[in-house]
């Protein structure tokens, strides 16, 4: 069964190539309005998409917007930049049916929602915002849109090794379908050339200490958005709460109890202000 | 029954969210509880209920917060739960109490308490209130989708691993 999983990578559609290239024109400083304008015009799904995010209070936006050229004025390079991600992650996440939740709706909520607790987390410990723990965050579990309806097929043989035998469902995945849904967000990552930090992070967001990479930061603090937000309930699916808690995600930032419910608090205020954005899928 | 159930009036109590009613055909719905805890109470005499979804276990954490959104919080959203009962003529005495939720990641470290902390500042309210559980199925490590039934005070729950129970 795993050769067809990994051999269902290939047939992925490629990612947008329109992300790429508008984080690098925005990475630059003298970069001109009218480039990123035509840049993100010729890609007709993000163009609709972000028409329909760009007013959601997230992104915080005073003036109403209607075109792409008001949302590359008026959001700002962070928020634009997000939200291109966003736009272009999402049509990913629309077809996800069965196995780990029973709407699409709820993956792509949940995925939104850790991709928002990373920034809160980022500015507790670095004080400021992250587009690499941003892409990370939506994408974490993009191995699950794909591993999912084995995970369906194989449900009461996993079940069984987590209730009964103690399993993380995560190794209970391993062990009856010979692949994890980080494992294989991690290949998927690969398949479209995301640099090292983004893969590592989908492949380890469920045990970062076993990644061990001098100055990794991206994985544990997705790692912990994810327990966050599963903690809260958002989007949760089958597989629960039953992952793996690491300590040393807190005690390498130092971040106290107090920290992660206050990014509760946050995340659910986040979540208001975002409703446009789960809603274009 | 369970499914079916969505085509009739459904209140949903989202999270940090609560809601009351007194009309026997609504069925109080949350959805997904985490480490957060649902409370339902009924007054099977009057047929009043209600249904509490929380996050955490204390306001102090954010007192601002706990004023516009009371449900947030078990100190604060417990006390307005009952309250909003008794206005709709429910009583203390009469009052059916049950509890869900407060699951927990996998903890070989005991790091991530909030599930447990959730657990036993409610008891600790009810303690101090006088307030008896009558049945309660928290902890673990899965989701659990819970329904309170106003026409008959039923309190049924779904697990994310598939198991359906009335407590």
């Amino acid at each position: 069964m795993i050769e067809k999983i990994i051999r269902s990578v290939q047939s992925i559609p490629a990612f947008p190539m329109t992300v790429q290239k508008v984080a690098e024109l925005v990475s630059r400083e003298d970069y001109a309005v009218t480039d990123l304008v035509n840049l993100i015009k010729y890609d007709q799904a993000i163009t609709a998409n972000i028409l329909k995010m760009s007013n959601a209070a997230y992104f915080g936006s005073r003036h109403k917007i209607k075109t792409i050229q008001e949302a590359v004025l008026y959001l700002g390079q962070q928020n634009l930049l997000r939200a291109v991600q966003t736009a272009g992650v999402s049509r990913f996440y629309r077809k996800v049916g069965g196995g780990y939740v029973t709407k699409a709706q709820e993956l792509w909520k949940h995925s939104v929602a850790v991709a928002m607790m990373t920034q809160i987390l980022s500015q507790k410990v670095f004080h400021c915002d992250d587009s690499v723990l941003y892409t990370a965050g939506l994408l974490h579990d993009i191995g699950k849109v794909f591993l999912g309806e084995y995970v369906q097929e194989s449900f009461n043989k996993i079940e069984d090794l987590v209730t009964n035998r103690g399993y993380s469902f995560l190794d209970a995945e391993k062990e009856v379908l010979g692949i994890d849904h980080a494992g294989l967000g991690g290949l998927i990552a690969e398949h479209w050339h995301f640099p090292p930090e983004i893969k590592d992070a989908i492949a380890y967001h469920h045990r970062p200490d076993l990644l061990d990479k001098e100055g990794d930061y991206v994985s544990w603090l997705v790692y912990l958005s994810d327990q966050l937000c599963l903690m809260i309930g958002v989007g949760g699916g089958i597989d629960g709460l039953a992952y793996k808690g690491l300590e040393e995600a807190l005690t390498r930032f130092h971040l106290r109890e107090q920290d992660l419910e206050q990014g509760m608090v946050m995340l659910l205020e986040a979540l208001e202000a975002a409703e446009d954005v789960i809603n274009i899928v | 029954m369970f499914i079916e159930n969505k085509l009739m009036a459904d209140l949903i109590v989202g999270i940090s969210d609560l809601k009351v009613s007194n009309n026997p055909g609504d069925i109080l719905v949350t959805f997904a509880l985490g480490s957060c805890i649902a409370v339902a109470i009924y007054d099977p005499l009057v047929k009043v209920g209600g249904l509490l979804h929380y996050m955490l276990p204390d306001s102090a954490l954010d007192l601002k917060k706990a004023e516009a959104q009371p449900g947030m919080f078990a100190d604060t959203g417990v006390p307005l739960l009952f309250k909003s009962c008794y206005r709709l003529g429910a009583e203390k005495k009469r009052m059916v109490v049950k509890v869900a939720g407060g699951a927990s990641i996998l903890d070989d470290t005991n790091f991530f308490r909030i599930g447990q902390k959730n657990i036993t500042a409610l008891r600790k309210i009810f303690w101090k209130n006088n307030v008896m559980i009558e049945a309660e199925d928290t902890g673990s490590n899965y989701n659990r989708t819970v329904r309170l039934d106003l026409s008959n005070g039923k309190f049924l729950i779904k697990s994310s691993m598939g198991m359906m129970k009335e407590l």
